[in-house]
């Protein structure tokens, strides 16, 4: 199954705007390694993006709520990824001490109009919905699933709590009795899949 | 084809394996991976009013066809992937036409010019819109003798291309492939106003047809489409308005009829005039100046040329003034003959006598369809063709297709030196242009249309233009060239020109123009209609009419009708392959041409259905399939127009016959329209045979009653027609030798609807939640099919290609059924055909469901049949146990086919099937999770009635399908499936379906479960 739509990938206004951008406007798919100079770091991102100088709340750490830059995930099925300009509206003034030349990247990207191709590491198949909101509302932390991302400096793979296209370990917690001892949360295939 | 590299690969894959086999022993296989880098895009700035993942919805007009109903469109992270009909619209109130689905595939059209393109050597080249912009000024700047040809447009873009041809000198002509002018032409001969009538169909009690195809074709199909079921369904009283179809061939708009009249082609004005006369009687002067054509027309006269009996017109004289108000519509786009305004203009008579005027009929120029004279188009290919004009620009028409070849728009378009064409996607004009300008696609684009006087609605762009396509606006391109001529700049964009024209007629008063401007695009319309009930007197005629039946081109046996495609229209559509695999309503044909011919006419002259035939007119000849049709008279054959193409593209060209061939290029006075019954043919086999491309299973119900109907006269006694001794006869075979047993139906089981707990299912059902369920209106269902290609829009459903539908492989989720019960072409009488949408009935005892071995499919606790896709390995043994043939296999990655942009249009929450596995109907489950998670965000409220809305019942122009949870018993689809017609298909299979249909209501006596 493949969705070639985009969950969180988005094509931006201004790169509508830019012939250019206009390709790129659905999901990519292309061979790892196939993306200019970018492979630096083992799964190609490219800018070394450390959520743990982000969020993380050792002292020196910023300690920022992950839905300061993942916007939408407490009202829409797509976390949603930042927009070049919401990282740059920060490093404008940040210059990031301890890595300016990946700081610096930004910048490039902000003068080019161009969006900032990062590699997808959380990926459910395309024949899965997960509504990130209804999760969220339930109370649930981001870190059940993503693991803790807070204290990974580049993140190059999925947590190993996840597992990936683990059925199992969703439909354990969906499971999980709620106060009146019923399931807490719908084990239908047909709440996740269709 | 599509079929043909898939089965390539299904070889290679074979091949592969093979291979594999040999030498796989040996080789260790290292580094391969599937696996592959995704790549997330961020925005550069993140726009205020896109959330990833939700929908942002734009209101928009329809540009498909004159009656420009309002939409809806739904778009996601930017890209428009659904249309629906803008329920605050006046004109469609929320319904939408297949036709007005299938325009969302030519915004991501790969037939689509990638751009301006400059012929040269013979080859079209692609430039920049700077060098096609100079090169037109260029052009036009050196010549006077500039035309330029423009179909249907937005009054804004209509005023510009005046203003434009007024500047450079030229001349300009209208073109509409199809027009209702002989309706206009009489409106204006016999009331002196302008515009075309505008009827109140919902609130006629009988309605007479005598010709028209208005839910299929004409001015506003789905208006009247709804106008057709409000008005012929039956009410809380008990009391349903009775329709009449007159006419040589049942139309989809003819099949719903509770009576058909097979008068002659061409013997309408008789009847209407003899019909005229009954009902004034005495009165003299009834018909005001053409008081003394009445005296000429006696039911006798009218009998003698319509071929029906006088008791019959008779009857229908009286029942037409007494069952008032009445109303009468004339012979519209699908039955012009060279005396149409004349039968228009006696309809017209028929109503004044009546006393329809100013009740169901309104001359109040109110409608603003456009309408345009063949004969001016005659009149500017002898223009052309004498070497007259040096430029022609063409925009919105496609003549070298849609004009009988007679015309000779070709050989004189060609001799035009310079020839530019507006058009979006290539077409047969478009491929002899010397410059293609291409236009952008009205989703992309600003306009407005007003299709009633006093209704404004603004079309404005619901997304960034297709990048796979360099198009403009024809209005800024016309203003640049404007620019470019005068040297100044005249206006900046279209844009600022649409806008200003609005604002300089907004009335300050009514508040900020800028707030009436964003509140106008929120909304859709603005309804200014003031009710004006008129009562005009008719007025002598100022030329000459005649009433007569009109002649032939070559008296022969066989009428030849050429009638507008319910689906491709005049063929400005057929390059759709969502309409080109939607079952045609009537004839339930896909992907090609076919002449339809009565039964017995075929018998007589030793042809089968699908035999290849010759059909010869003085004018031309072609070969087509025939397909039998009870419901057209024995000396007519009828084709359809939207074949043959040959240069529209690659879902269009080769498939099927162009009518227009075998017609004259003839034009009717005093209209002007281009006459489409206007020869006879002879037909004659060539031996050769081929199988039909139908998705009809049978026409016939073989005694199932699978779609019963109950008499107007037996409602209010509970059961209707069913007499169970009488039908199911081999269930009752199987019975008698201890087979098949069905579980007692329940006392009373229309009402006991839904059981409770898990005696409603196989499975324990302790949910509390909702059950989902349908209920569909028999009564009002008119077959449009809208349905069909609403569905396949929204739930991603492939379409799969002639080849393939002719193994029985088609992908719809919904099937329209056709049963004929009643059709006589011999004689006037009671007509019975019933329509039954099939969709998957999510059985609360499924036989699917315990035969798949894999648990695919099962019954979810809301009631619904669930298919999980990643589940199905494809054994198929639920589509073979499925009584009601629903179930749908992917044989191939079909969705591989689609080429790019097309799949741009996928709808992201539903997922793409892969091939070997089954589908079906979900009920819209991803709306209802929609709905769900945005209750759940609502502070966890219930979900409401009527919130959920499947794409089938959201499209439906006559309302006749409602969804809901049936467990609560307040809403729509609990009280509506507990009426008195309410069954189940197939019930006494104890299939326990969710789907309750609501019998069709008739008029005359119902014989249950046997039929002629």
């Amino acid at each position: 199954m493949r969705k070639y739509w985009l969950i969180g990938g988005l094509a931006s206004l201004l790169a509508l705007t830019a012939a250019l951008a206009f390709s790129q406007g659905g999901l990519q798919e292309v061979p790892a390694g196939d993306n200019e100079a970018e492979s630096e770091y083992p799964s190609g991102q490219p800018i070394a993006f450390p959520h743990d100088q982000h969020a993380g709340g050792q002292p020196g750490q910023n300690n920022m709520d992950c839905q300061y830059c993942h916007y939408s995930a407490e009202r829409s099925v797509d976390a949603g990824i930042p927009s070049v300009s919401s990282c740059w509206g920060c490093h404008q003034v940040v210059p990031g001490g301890n890595a300016p030349e990946e700081v610096a990247k930004i910048q490039g990207y902000v003068q080019r109009g161009e969006p900032i191709p990062w590699v997808r590491i959380y990926k459910v198949s395309d024949h899965v919905h997960f509504p990130h909101m209804r999760h969220l509302n339930a109370g649930l932390e981001c870190q059940l699933c993503h693991g803790e991302v807070q204290e990974v400096q580049v993140l190059n793979r999925r947590d190993p709590v996840w597992g990936g296209d683990n059925m199992g370990w969703c439909v354990e917690c969906h499971r999980q009795p709620d106060d009146t001892g019923k399931p807490q949360a719908s084990t239908d295939c047909t709440v996740c899949h269709y | 084809m599509a079929e043909n590299k898939s089965m390539r690969d299904g070889i290679k894959r074979r091949d592969f394996l093979k291979v594999l086999g040999v030498s796989g022993a040996g080789a260790t296989l290292t580094g391969c991976s599937t696996e592959k880098v995704e790549r997330l895009l961020p925005y550069v700035v993140a726009p205020d009013d896109i959330t990833p993942g939700v929908s942002t919805w734009y209101t928009t007009v329809c540009d498909g066809c004159s009656a420009q109903c309002g939409m809806w469109v739904r778009t996601r992270e930017g890209r428009a992937i659904k249309v629906e009909g803008n329920p605050n619209h006046p004109v469609s109130e929320g319904g939408l036409c297949a036709k007005g689905h299938a325009t969302l595939q030519h915004l991501y059209h790969p037939d689509r010019f990638s751009g301006p393109m400059i012929r040269e050597g013979g080859e079209l080249q692609q430039v920049t819109w700077e060098a096609a912009e100079s090169l037109l000024a260029a052009r036009l700047g050196s010549t006077a003798r500039a035309m330029l040809i423009s179909g249907r447009m937005g009054p804004s873009l209509d005023a510009l291309v005046d203003e434009f041809v007024e500047a450079i000198g030229g001349v300009r002509v209208g073109y509409d492939a199809v027009s209702d002018a002989p309706l206009a032409e009489a409106v204006r001969i016999a009331y002196g106003t302008a515009g075309l009538p505008r009827y109140d169909l919902e609130n006629a009690r009988y309605l007479l047809s005598f010709g028209n195809d208005f839910i299929e074709t004409g001015s506003s199909p789905v208006a009247h489409n709804k106008g057709l079921a409000r008005m012929s369904s039956v009410d809380a009283v008990g009391s349903k308005g009775r329709f009449v179809y007159l006419g040589p061939r049942l139309s989809l708009t003819g099949l719903n009829a509770d009576k058909w009249i097979p008068i002659r082609p061409g013997s309408e004005a008789a009847v209407a005039l003899a019909m005229a006369a009954v009902i004034a009687g005495d009165d003299s002067a009834a018909a005001g100046p053409y008081s003394n054509v009445l005296q000429a027309y006696t039911p006798q006269a009218a009998a003698q040329v319509s071929g029906v009996t006088e008791d019959a017109i008779f009857e229908l004289a009286e029942s037409f003034a007494a069952e008032a108000p009445s109303l009468a519509l004339g012979p519209g786009v699908g039955a012009h003959h060279r005396g149409a305004t004349a039968a228009n203009i006696a309809v017209m008579i028929l109503n004044h006598v009546a006393g329809n005027v100013g009740r169901t009929v309104f001359y109040d120029a109110a409608v603003n369809a456009a309408t345009s004279s063949y004969a001016d188009m005659e009149a500017a290919i002898s223009a052309m063709g004498s070497g007259q004009v040096e430029v022609v620009m063409i925009h919105g028409a496609n003549p070298a297709y849609s004009m009988p070849p007679q015309a000779g728009f070709t050989e004189a378009f060609a001799q035009v030196p310079f020839k530019v064409s507006f058009a979006s996607a290539e077409d047969e004009t478009s491929a002899m242009a010397d410059l293609i300008l291409p236009d952008r696609h009205f989703l992309e684009a600003w306009g407005d249309s007003s299709p009633l006087a006093g209704v404004t609605s603004i079309q404005q762009p619901v997304m960034q233009p297709v990048p796979h396509f360099e198009s403009k606006q024809t209005g800024d391109v016309l203003l640049a060239v404007a620019n470019r001529l005068s040297g100044e700049a005249v206006g900046a964009t279209f844009y600022e020109y649409l806008r200003g024209r609005h604002q300089s007629t907004y009335d300050e008063v009514d508040g900020d123009f800028e707030d009436a401007w964003r509140e106008l695009l929120r909304i859709g319309v603005a309804d200014t209609r003031r009710e004006g009930s008129d009562a005009p007197e008719l007025q002598p005629s100022d030329v000459a009419l005649s009433f007569g039946v009109p002649t032939l081109d070559a008296p022969g046996d066989l009428t030849l009708l050429v009638y507008p495609s319910p689906r491709f229209g005049a063929g400005e559509f057929s390059n759709s392959p969502w309409l080109q695999e939607l079952p045609d309503p009537v004839s339930k044909i896909v992907w090609h041409s076919w002449l339809e011919m009565n039964p017995d006419t075929a018998e007589t002259r030793g042809i089968r259905e699908g035999d290849i035939v010759t059909v010869r007119s003085p004018h031309g000849s072609l070969e087509v399939p025939v397909w039998l049709y009870p419901g057209i008279r024995e000396d007519v054959v009828a084709l359809a127009m939207g074949g043959g193409h040959t240069a529209m593209g690659r879902y269009a060209d080769g498939k099927g016959v162009n009518a227009l061939t075998l017609i004259p290029s003839a034009s009717e006075q005093p209209s002007g329209v281009l006459v489409t019954t206007a020869t006879s043919v002879t037909v004659t086999a060539t031996g050769e045979h081929r199988r039909l491309a139908s998705i009809e299973g049978s026409s016939d119900q073989h005694d199932r009653l699978i779609a019963p109907a109950v008499a107007l006269a037996d409602l209010g006694r509970a059961g209707g027609d069913v007499h169970e001794e009488d039908t199911h006869g081999e269930l009752k075979e199987l019975q008698g030798v201890g087979g098949f047993v069905p579980v007692p139906a329940e006392e009373g089981a229309p009402t006991a609807f839904p059981l409770e707990g898990s005696r409603h299912g196989i499975y324990a059902d302790a949910h509390e939640g909702p059950r989902w369920a349908m209920a569909i209106d028999l009564d009002k269902c008119t077959g449009c099919s809208a349905c069909v290609t609403a569905c396949q829009a929204e739930n991603n459903v492939p379409w799969v290609g002639e080849a393939q539908i002719l193994m029985g492989r088609d992908m719809n989720w919904v099937r329209i059924e056709r049963f004929y019960e009643q059709v006589d072409a011999t004689q006037a009488g009671d007509l019975d055909v019933r329509f039954l949408p099939m969709i998957c009935q999510h059985c609360g005892n499924a036989p699917c469901e315990t035969v798949c071995p894999v648990f695919a499919t099962y019954h979810t606790p809301e009631g619904l049949n669930a298919q999980v896709y990643n589940r199905c390995v494809g054994t198929r043994y639920c589509a073979n146990n499925c009584p009601y043939k629903v179930r749908v296999f992917n044989w191939y990655r079909y969705t591989d086919e689609i080429p790019e942009p097309l799949n741009w249009q996928w709808n992201p929450d539903v997922t793409v099937r892969d091939n070997g596995v089954m589908e079906k109907c979900s009920f819209c489950v991803q709306r209802i999770r929609e709905v769900e998670n945005r209750a759940a965000l609502e502070g966890g409220r219930e979900v409401r009635d009527h919130e959920v809305v499947p794409a089938c019942e959201q499209s439906c122009p006559a309302e006749a399908i409602v969804f809901g949870n049936i467990r609560d018993p307040s809403t729509r689809v609990s009280q509506i499936s507990s009426s008195e017609r309410t069954y189940r298909v197939l019930e006494d299979l104890n299939t326990q379906p969710a789907v309750n249909y609501l019998k069709k209501v008739t008029f005359h006596e119902v014989a249950a479960g046997v039929h002629e």
